[in-house]
């Protein structure tokens, strides 16, 4: 890896997270608002986490870490997801009905 | 109130004087860089630096021993076991944190031998208290350790939340044993003083400060027990799963078999997965309560916490913790700028949460409002996302010009000291560290002005404050 590519590979391991987070905290609040445009907007920021994997999968990094990296950008998809779903069934099981 | 909740007050009031000292400490280290010469044989960077990390690890354990006896008659529903040891130790522990620094900026070191590492440093970083002063900090946390076993034996009752806090004790002892042993080969020195290091840091306190955040969530938001525990218990599980190897990519450089390359880039990877659940689990619970709460300060602090944990710790950690790109990164200011985010984050963030918590009781407050602490808190973040951000500049500037270009050599290292992008993320480090330090500065008059003001009239009845019977 030349010194070039370490901080661009660098630059894009955080984006990848950043997007991450940004999928994560954006799909929350489309859940909280139920607003379709908050919603595209996640959608647009996985996307993105998408887009900075390529680079990624096509760059400098050896192959294990290309695939953990493939990996991690469908389970970033589904924590959010999965993480609300159980949330929601936690606390509509555990607190008391009105 | 209980006195076990008297005595978290001293702790919480020691934790953010230390805080100030490191603060202090911080900003001074960080003149040494744009100031050659600075202090010269006076006061040299190594101890102010030595000062600064050590206060670091006192305050955020001082919060985390303080938030534990705050809760913890709350949740057995009794006053703390051996209370009236609790508070002799805890005078002890000051008077002990008092001498240490005394000695570090005043006798600073001395000859390498054995009456040097008992009285003076013990000389690994993180760990440098002398010998006496590591035996004190054992039996400190071996008589907090008695408080909290003690208390739920006495109340025949233990509790999800209390129960991992109990387990959680016996590495947060354990593993400070490991600052004791003086190990002449380096590798193995640096092997076993890792597992201190970072087991500490993203195992046994990241437990702690959940439980802390567990028992804070549900005074703030009045989430229901049974919630909290199960995410407890998850998170519990995420963390351990991915942090406790996560060890690895400390042991990338340091002499250890290459197979630590692949389990450290592996485990460490995985670390911002629980992060972002607890991303959603915080912004999940602030909008099921619509952001409503009796205390305002400690929800955004705890928001703060879920967000800087992630990205100090997620995002700044990601970006450097495969092997190929942390060859160059590791030990430059790239490293400090992931250090200082993560910390505040995961950690510091957490124990002011706890503390305003605290005080709306001690006000007797029903509701815990105001402006200052947005001053405060404004200028805390900016003021550390400010300097996380110039070092991180400047750690790239390193990493590039002095490891990547340079391969690491003494011409090298001065090339990237001079490098545009390097002095200048340096100056700003500066710049944003003063913003930091008046925000500490908007901390500490907000917290002992907040609910005491004129209008803060919206007092609790003793009852509704929680009072034993």
């Amino acid at each position: 890896m030349t010194a070039a590519q370490s901080l661009v590979t660098s630059a894009l391991l955080g984006g990848f997270v950043l997007f991450a987070g940004g999928y994560g905290l954006l799909y929350c609040l489309a859940k909280l608002r139920n607003s379709p445009g908050i919603a595209r907007a996640a959608v647009l920021a996985y996307v993105c986490q998408g887009v900075v994997t390529v680079p990624l999968i096509l760059g400098p990094l050896d192959l294990a870490w290309k695939i953990l990296i493939l990996g991690s950008l469908i389970v970033y998809f589904a924590i959010p997801q999965y993480t609300w779903l159980f949330l929601e069934r936690l606390h509509a099981s555990r607190e008391p009905q009105p | 109130m209980y006195r076990s909740q008297h005595l978290a007050l001293k702790y919480f009031t020691a934790a953010m004087v230390l805080f100030g000292i490191m603060v202090v400490a911080g900003l001074l280290g960080a003149l040494y860089y744009v100031q050659d010469g600075l202090l010269l044989n006076k006061l040299d960077f190594s101890v102010v630096k030595t000062l600064h990390i050590d206060t670091m690890i006192i305050w955020l354990l001082m919060g985390f021993i303080g938030a534990v006896y705050w809760f913890m008659p709350v949740e057995f529903q009794r006053e703390t076991e051996g209370i009236r040891l609790a508070e002799i130790v805890f005078w002890i522990f000051c008077a002990a944190v008092g001498v240490v620094a005394a000695v570090f900026i005043f006798v600073q070191y001395g000859p390498a031998n054995e009456a040097s590492l008992w009285l003076i440093n013990q000389g690994r970083k993180y760990v440098e208290a002398p010998r006496w002063a590591a035996i004190g900090i054992t039996a400190v946390v071996l008589v907090f350790i008695y408080n909290v076993v003690g208390t739920a034996a006495k109340a025949r009752k233990i509790t999800g939340t209390m129960g991992i806090l109990m387990v959680d004790l016996i590495p947060l002892f354990g593993l400070y044993l490991i600052a004791f042993p003086a190990i002449t080969n380096m590798s193995v020195d640096q092997y076993w003083w890792w597992w201190l290091v970072h087991l500490w840091v993203e195992a046994t306190w990241e437990i702690l400060i959940g439980c802390i955040m567990a028992l804070a969530l549900m005074q703030l938001l009045g989430t229901a027990r049974r919630i909290v525990e199960t995410w407890l218990y998850i998170e519990v599980a995420l963390v351990l799963g991915t942090g406790i190897l996560g060890l690895g990519h400390h042991y990338f450089w340091i002499g250890t078999p290459d197979y630590w390359l692949g389990i450290g880039g592996f485990f460490s990877a995985l670390e911002p997965l629980p992060l972002l659940g607890m991303v959603v689990h915080a912004v999940y619970d602030a909008g099921a309560h619509r952001m409503q709460t009796t205390n305002k300060p400690a929800l955004f602090w705890v928001m703060a916490e879920a967000f800087g944990n992630f990205i100090g710790g997620g995002v700044f950690g990601f970006m450097m913790t495969l092997p190929q790109i942390n060859l160059f990164t590791h030990g430059t200011q790239w490293t400090a700028s992931h250090g200082h985010f993560a910390f505040w984050g995961a950690y510091s963030c957490g124990i002011i949460a706890v503390i305003y918590l605290a005080l709306q009781k001690v006000r007797a407050q029903e509701r815990l409002e105001g402006r200052a602490w947005k001053w405060s808190f404004a200028l805390l973040q900016i003021g550390m996302v400010g300097m996380v951000g110039a070092l991180l500049v400047a750690g790239i500037a390193q990493a590039f010009t002095e490891r990547a270009i340079g391969g690491s050599t003494l011409q090298a290292y001065i090339q990237g000291q001079s490098h545009p992008w390097f002095v200048q993320g340096i100056g700003m480090r500066v710049v944003f560290g003063v913003v930091f330090a008046v925000g500490y500065v908007a901390l500490m008059v907000d917290l002992l002005t907040i609910g005491k003001r004129r209008g803060s009239v919206s007092r609790l009845s003793p009852r509704m404050a929680g009072d034993p019977a």
